[in-house]
């Protein structure tokens, strides 16, 4: 319109009828300024030009993907993204621990723990009826099973 | 190996004479798995699809269950074969939409895999009528097979890894597709649909969601995963259908008792429409199939006559009749090719009588 390459492109359909408008950036925000379906245009194109705030270092998908797709890149991303996603899954799921089962082969962590936790009982039982040659097994025992976890 | 073979194929769904039951039709389970290590198939590249397709077909063929299946890339099947399997509710509309999207079905078509859809692997196992025992165990056997064999994605914390929050931790959807006619005639279906939702369940039109429901037919699954053992969620969903079960029961006794001849009348027009009609829309005889559905549990039918209605129910639908024609034809010229379908299926159908008290 004024001469400057357009670079703002905007089509409108009102009642049917398709208009296109093409502005150079300086003619958008003025001429845009009185429509508001332009307004909410420029939200969306600001949105998408947003810098994203986490990037999975796996697979380069960010937060902003995620809100566009509601979906997540990789496994990955699970850990990337978990502090935001706690708080979805909060909303959505029943709690945020899972209690189904495990992939074949895989004895889970929790279930190992609970093994340790069990051990340790055991063990101060035998300690306490001064059975130490028990004690001593389980010791090993438990030492054994916790170098299978990650330590905290 | 075609999709024309899966029509023609006798199999669980259409064929198995005896295992259809008054109001659950069927009842599936689905596991949602992936690779670990390989992005998510809406994230992945082109390339990084095809090697995740070949990994997760070679896997799956190597099964005893996947003996002899049917292996079909989307890619490879026209429209029309892609909607036929759509229809069967052996793929989703998203995995024909989708790129690289492929699915491995056993013969007898009770177990699908899908490959590529929103996760890398969906593990699908249908049966005829209420067995969420026996479809869950081979469901089970199917994951331990595949997870011997596969890396799968999972985190102590949050169970098996998925694409979507929706369907992580136990990756789990089990669901029920029910006959409701009598909960729909009396007008209480909105009411029961609310109290489903309440209580965690899903309840969803025929093909899935954003669907209609179609011939008064709803498909109820749970929507949590996370936080919950299968058990749990197998219950949970197991009471519900019990329950509906006894209210669909109910309220059929009722409307037959309060409606009296009007009852009978309408199921017989129903009859009526179906074996003399010239040019049948697939609502109007999905509709329709279900008061003969509901007639053959009533005894106002022979119960042995279910089985055929609830093949005329899938096989009514607008690909299978096209795919069966063989032309192509338009949408007066599909109505016609079901018509001479359903009557000539019902030709044999002795006429609808109040059963003896």
């Amino acid at each position: 319109m004024c001469g400057v390459i357009a670079t703002v492109h905007l089509t409108q359909i009102i009642q049917g009828k398709v208009s296109k408008i093409h502005y150079c950036e300086a003619c958008a925000n003025k001429g845009g300024a009185g429509d508001p379906a332009f307004f909410e245009l420029q939200k969306l194109a600001q949105a998408t030009t947003l810098k994203p705030a986490i990037v999975c270092p796996v697979c380069k998908f960010t937060d902003i993907d995620f809100r566009r797709l509601g979906r997540l890149g990789c496994p990955s991303c699970w850990d990337v993204f978990a502090a935001p996603l706690d708080q979805l899954l909060n909303s959505v799921q029943h709690d945020s621990q899972h209690m189904g089962r495990v992939p074949v082969g895989e004895l889970s962590f929790n279930q190992i723990r609970k093994q340790i936790s069990t051990a340790l009982a055991e063990m101060n039982h035998a300690i306490k009826s001064e059975n130490y040659e028990k004690a001593a097994q389980l010791r090993d025992e438990i030492a054994k099973l916790k170098t299978q976890i990650p330590t905290e | 190996m075609s999709v024309e073979d899966i029509l023609s194929a006798e199999n669980e769904l259409t064929h198995l004479l005896g295992a259809q039951q008054a109001v659950v039709l069927s009842t599936r389970v689905r596991l949602a798995r992936n690779l670990q290590n390989h992005p998510f198939p809406g994230w992945a590249k082109e390339a990084q699809r095809k090697e995740i397709a070949d990994k997760c077909i070679k896997a799956l063929t190597q099964l005893s269950r996947f003996k002899k299946a049917h292996i079909f890339k989307m890619s490879e099947l026209t429209d029309l074969e892609r909607t036929v399997l759509v229809e069967r509710h052996l793929v989703s509309k998203e995995l024909i939409t989708g790129k690289s999207g492929a699915a491995v079905i056993s013969r007898d078509q009770t177990c699908s895999v899908m490959v590529n859809e929103e996760d890398h692997l969906r593990i699908q196992v249908v049966k005829a009528g209420w067995h969420l025992r026996s479809t869950w165990n081979i469901a089970e056997q199917l994951d331990d097979a595949l997870g011997s064999s596969l890396e799968i994605a999972f985190s102590d914390k949050l169970g098996f890894l998925t694409a979507c929050p929706t369907n992580v931790g136990t990756g789990l959807r089990v669901s029920a597709m029910v006959h409701l006619p009598g909960l729909c005639l009396a007008g209480h279906i909105e009411k029961v649909s609310r109290a489903l939702g309440q209580d965690g369940l899903a309840v969803r039109g025929w093909l899935g969601e954003g669907t209609e429901a179609l011939g008064n037919i709803f498909q109820i699954s749970n929507q949590q995963t996370l936080g919950l053992s299968e058990e749990v969620i197998m219950k949970h969903l197991g009471n519900w259908i019990k329950n509906l079960v006894e209210q669909e029961w109910n309220a059929r006794r009722k409307l037959a008792e309060e409606e009296g001849p009007r009852f009978t009348d309408r199921l017989a027009r129903s009859l009526a429409v179906l074996r003399s009609a010239h040019l049948l829309t697939s609502v109007e005889s999905m509709n329709m199939l279900s008061h003969l559905r509901m007639a053959c549990d009533l005894g106002y039918l022979p119960e042995t006559s279910r089985h055929l209605i609830d093949r005329l129910i899938i096989e009514g639908q607008p690909a299978h009749i096209q795919a069966r024609h063989g032309k192509d034809l338009d949408s007066d010229g599909r109505d016609r090719s079901r018509a001479i379908a359903v009557r000539e299926a019902l030709a044999g159908l002795p006429e609808i009588t109040e059963p003896s008290a």
